[in-house]
């Protein structure tokens, strides 16, 4: 029996194949960084001059704010996997998943494993470049600790990106959404300004998904920002929204395949 | 319906040994049948009946459609453009449902077991699509044999096979975006032979293929002709073919015909 083996193979093929491809873009990593150099100086001007109530001093803003911008790329590299399952569809590369024994679903949990990789190191390097440049302070006893929470937090993002790429696969476009999403969750998700000065009604929204819960929770290990809710109350809401999302995003990929093969859709985009 | 020039017999070897090689890997809850354990009667491939209507108010593109690939044979089916060729081979392939009818392997649908029935048939779609742009050719085909779940330490040797079979020794390292037509088509026919499956469908292969690569590609089907394979080769009518068939069969309105 070598299935478990040869699964893994195929898993790890997909992510070189996205390594390869993404390595041949020679300056995407450096244009990257260049950005996450700009929204760090942009925000650490910013935090010099603005003061809100609940943060004591301008670096604890800049602090709040550093978390946010590396969550971002995180957030971006959940929803990709819509898109990149549009770029499939539209070159034709989709079909090679379709006729794999490894099949379209495990491909496209497959297919968002690089970028989920790359935004944990572009989050890390965010970070870095806070604290090199911009005297950012981390609290380093309970930085290892973010590695296991970010994936459980990945666990809870992951499933919206397979729903808007079901929804790319049924309706072919799914993908022009999720600019819309992202925004509103980095509204709504406490990336860039607490919640408590959003009206009643978004602070219902914010906390019914999974981001403001991750954000909070990186924000307490990485800065050691102060928390609303418990540690493990806000760690059991992801572990909750993991648990329940990705069976469901899972059986909705496979319904819009399903659907795309009844309709003789599947591979057209 | 089917081709005629050999039995619906099993032999020992190729096909059988292939199955349960197959069987193998995927243990005994995706036991592989080959006709002797499957459904009486099962053939390698067939289509039952198969319908299938693009809109309500148009004609089917395909009514009733029976058509069987016997061991050892190759079948050819052509076509006016927009006649249904593609269609048929995407159901075949287990791409696409057909609104009536059935596609199977060895008695399965590619619905029941779908792993299963991806690896034992290989598609060769038409036209150039279907590889990454930015990706070498070595790495296309690595990609290719690990998605189609082949044994880790199987999976060198079938890349080099595959590089030496189909003329891309001087390729391997080159980029697709950078390839000819040609190159690219044999690159596909490459990644459609290199995992040995028994059933094999094409599309238009010779699509962009000069004299040596029809010859490539003529010498691939022999050799899975030789493990008593099966092959389903489908183009338009009017294009030159130096290759023989055991049957040969029109789509016309739907329907097949001897040609």
């Amino acid at each position: 029996m070598n299935g478990p083996r040869v699964t893994v193979s195929a898993f790890t093929a997909v992510l070189r194949r996205d390594l390869h491809v993404f390595v041949s873009y020679r300056t995407r990593f450096a244009s990257q960084l260049l950005t996450a150099v700009f929204s760090l100086t942009l925000f650490y001007y910013v935090s010099r001059l603005v003061h809100v109530s609940g943060f004591p001093s301008p670096d604890s803003y800049f602090a709040y704010v550093v978390v946010g911008i590396a969550l971002v790329s995180v957030l971006y590299s959940c929803f990709s996997v819509a898109e990149l399952v549009r770029q499939e569809l539209v070159a034709g590369t989709f079909e090679r998943l379709m006729l794999s024994p490894f099949g379209p679903i495990r491909g496209m949990v497959a297919m968002s494993l690089f970028p989920l990789l790359y935004s944990f190191v572009l989050g890390a390097v965010t970070l870095g470049l806070g604290a090199l440049i911009f005297g950012l302070q981390l609290h380093w006893s309970t930085v290892p600790l973010s590695l296991p929470a970010m994936v459980l937090a990945l666990l809870a993002f992951l499933p919206f990106g397979l729903i808007f790429a079901a929804l790319t696969i049924s309706t072919k476009q799914g993908s022009v959404g999720t600019s819309w999403v992202i925004a509103l969750i980095s509204i709504v998700g406490g990336l860039y300004f607490p919640i408590s000065l959003l009206p009643g009604w978004a602070q219902t929204a914010a906390e019914l998904q999974p981001f403001t819960a991750a954000t909070e929770v990186l924000r307490h290990l990485l800065v050691d920002s102060p928390q609303e809710a418990s540690l493990g109350e806000a760690l059991a809401k992801l572990l909750g929204f993991a648990a329940v999302l990705l069976p469901a995003s899972v059986y909705a990929v496979h319904r819009a395949i399903r659907y795309g093969q009844r309709r003789g859709t599947i591979i057209e985009y | 319906m089917s081709g005629s020039r050999h039995a619906v017999a099993v032999p020992e070897e190729g096909v059988a040994a292939r199955a349960d090689e197959v069987a193998a890997e995927q243990g005994p809850a995706l036991e592989l049948h080959s006709s002797a354990a499957s459904p009486a009667g099962a053939f390698p491939m067939a289509l039952r009946g198969v319908g299938k209507r693009w809109h309500k108010k148009q004609a089917p593109v395909l009514e009733g459609v029976d058509l069987t690939l016997d061991l050892g044979t190759r079948t050819w089916v052509g076509g006016r453009n927009g006649a249904g060729k593609t269609t048929l081979l995407r159901i075949a392939a287990g791409l696409i449902d057909p609104d009536r009818g059935r596609a199977q392997v060895w008695g399965y649908t590619a619905r029941e077991s779908r792993a299963r029935y991806q690896r034992l048939v290989s598609f060769l779609p038409a036209g150039d699509r279907g590889l990454y742009a930015r990706l070498t050719v070595r790495r296309q085909l690595e990609f290719w044999a690990r998605i189609a779940l082949l044994r880790r330490e199987e999976v060198g040797d079938r890349i080099e096979e595959a590089i030496e079979a189909f003329d891309l020794a001087e390729l391997a390292e080159r980029r697709v975006d950078r390839m000819s037509m040609g190159q690219r088509q044999r690159l596909r026919i490459a990644m459609t032979f290199m995992t040995r499956p028994e059933i094999v469908l094409l599309d238009e292969p010779l699509t962009s293929l000069d004299a040596e690569g029809a010859a490539v590609l003529e010498r691939a089907i022999e050799q899975l002709l030789d493990r008593h394979g099966a092959l389903l080769w489908c183009s338009p009518i009017g294009e030159r073919l130096e290759q023989e068939f055991d049957s040969r069969w029109l789509l016309e309105g739907g329907r097949l015909v001897p040609a």
